[in-house]
């Protein structure tokens, strides 16, 4: 994949400094409501309980299937450049994958909560979206079986390759 | 030229723990890149589930041994957060202080061993030296030196000790003197700034992309910095400037990290100055209510975070830490392609790896 050698003076060049002067992702009023509102305009069925929890943060859920859509009009059109966190939940009768994805230009945090069945955990991979899901995504298959659909290298990154468990399952005993 | 692949660690002087980084060299320029984490994984979020909640605090701070206090603080927040504790404002100061203090510890640790790296042994000795006055403080506060326990769920455990204001006064202007020494030793030293200047270039675009944070993102030309931009504890008390470079190098990195410390020093002076007296603690409760806890701090190495789900017991539910260096060393491909393997010291140094968290 990455067989081609930079040289130095190629990345010399280009500094990117018009990345983040992209006027249209500046959100400048209130920039929660406005969020909120864009979210439920784009994807009216899947995005469902909305809650602004304080200043600077808000909470969503969102349908598994429009996973990938979503985060790429979060990017693109919203300014959300960097995907802070992501967090696997194993609950009784459900895994819940949180998104934590931040925008640095409007100074905010959302919290995007999906659902995946027990049965067979999975949910697209948005490490094409951002290069910084990679090795989280990596790790939340690792420790708790997610599978991430379309993730170009999903392998164990904390455990030894030959491990058979994920051991932050709740039926995985210790701790 | 044939390619082969080469295992810079596990057991390694540049790796600074146990990690490993496997380089492919055509010659002597690097075509690709993979680091493999690991080797230290405790399983800290699964010990996590199996304890109350202020006996995790021991435990956040051994997260990270070259910052111990920013963790145990960032999880007390994050408890805080799930149980809506009101920390009294006292309490607020002495942990901007503390923090600040473990900044600059961090900071001269990661400065000795990249001086150290780079064939700077005199840096080495001076930086660890000045360092030895911030673990004496900590010290007389806290009682211990690398993990200190010192933050509680609402507040801190103790009071500043007599004279604590006095001393660290005293240390902070003995520090600043010796701060511009450093950079008089290291920016004078030619060999340190042919390996620092133009190296390790990370774009823009890439750095935000790879979801870098902290200084090297800073060193990137996006100057954000949470104590700033989203302000918890009482930070937004403080006046104090956001240290950032456009170069994007190992240089910038240096000098970022070296404005910071700069900054740390102002933070701390206005902490002492603006603090009130009063209560440093309040009672939290012991059982956290059904729901989640989110916080989040500008760690020395980045944006540090930790997400508490608790289900009504006195035990979390889930504690899920997002570590730093974790997500940074995964876009190190990103910055080594291109150089020459004399140059992955210079890198890796620069990104200041911490394995304790990153492997957790």
């Amino acid at each position: 994949m990455r067989d081609k050698v930079v040289t130095m003076a190629e990345r010399r060049k280009s500094d990117g400094n018009e990345f983040m002067e992209r006027a249209s992702s500046r959100i400048d009023s209130v920039p929660e409501e406005k969020l909120i509102r864009s979210l439920m305009n784009a994807f009216p069925e899947g995005v469902t309980g909305f809650t602004k929890v304080r200043d600077g943060l808000v909470r969503a859920k969102l349908d598994r299937r429009d996973i990938l859509k979503a985060c790429r009009f979060l990017r693109d059109e919203l300014g959300f450049e960097h995907l802070s966190m992501i967090s696997a939940v194993e609950y009784d009768d459900r895994f819940e994958i949180v998104y934590h994805i931040t925008s640095y230009q409007n100074k905010l945090l959302l919290e995007l909560i999906t659902r995946t069945s027990k049965e067979d955990p999975s949910v697209d991979s948005v490490s094409s979206i951002w290069g910084g899901a990679n090795w989280q995504e990596r790790e939340s298959y690792d420790l708790m079986g997610i599978r991430f659909i379309g993730h170009p290298n999903l392998e164990r990154i904390l455990l030894p390759k030959d491990y058979t468990y994920h051991p932050l399952r709740k039926d995985f005993k210790g701790g | 030229m044939a390619e082969m692949w080469i295992n810079m660690g596990p057991q390694h002087p540049m790796t600074h723990g146990l990690w490993n980084l496997r380089v492919k060299v055509d010659g002597e320029t690097i075509v690709d890149a993979q680091p493999e984490v690991g080797y230290l994984h405790r399983g800290i979020e699964k010990l996590c589930e199996g304890k109350t909640y202020p006996q995790i605090i021991p435990l956040a701070d051994r997260l990270c041994y070259g910052s111990s206090l920013t963790w145990s603080h960032l999880y007390c927040m994050a408890v805080e957060d799930l149980m809506n504790v009101e920390v009294p404002e006292r309490a607020e100061y002495i942990r901007v202080l503390t923090i600040e203090m473990q900044r600059i510890v961090s900071h001269l640790m990661w400065l000795a061993a990249y001086a150290g790296d780079l064939g700077l042994g005199v840096g080495f000795v001076y930086t660890m030296r000045e360092r030895e006055v911030f673990l004496d403080l900590f010290q007389s506060l806290t009682g211990a030196r690398i993990t200190y326990n010192y933050p509680r769920i609402g507040g801190v455990a103790h009071d500043l000790p007599p004279n604590f204001e006095r001393d660290t006064l005293r240390a902070i202007s003995f520090f600043e003197g010796r701060l511009k020494e450093y950079e008089d030793l290291f920016e004078g030293s030619k060999i340190f700034m042919m390996r620092n200047v133009g190296v390790g270039l990370l774009k823009k675009e890439d750095a935000l992309n790879q979801g870098v944070t902290g200084p090297t993102l800073r060193a990137s030309g996006v100057s954000y910095d949470l104590r700033k931009d989203r302000p918890y504890s009482v930070y937004e008390e403080m006046d104090f400037n956001v240290a950032s470079r456009k170069e994007g190098d190992c240089y910038a990195r240096y000098r970022v990290r070296m404005d910071e410390m700069y900054e740390s020093c102002q933070i701390m002076k206005q902490a002492l100055k603006k603090m009130p007296k009063g209560k440093w603690r309040v009672v939290a409760p012991r059982n956290a209510p059904v729901g989640t806890g989110l916080a989040r701090v500008e760690d020395p190495r980045g944006e540090g975070m930790i997400y508490v789900v608790g289900d009504g017991s006195d035990k979390p539910y889930r504690v899920k830490i997002r570590s730093p260096i974790f997500v940074t060393v995964s876009a190190a491909p990103k910055i080594l392609i291109g150089y020459k393997v004399a140059d992955v010291v210079a890198i890796m140094g620069g990104l200041d790896m911490c394995i304790g968290e990153t492997d957790r």
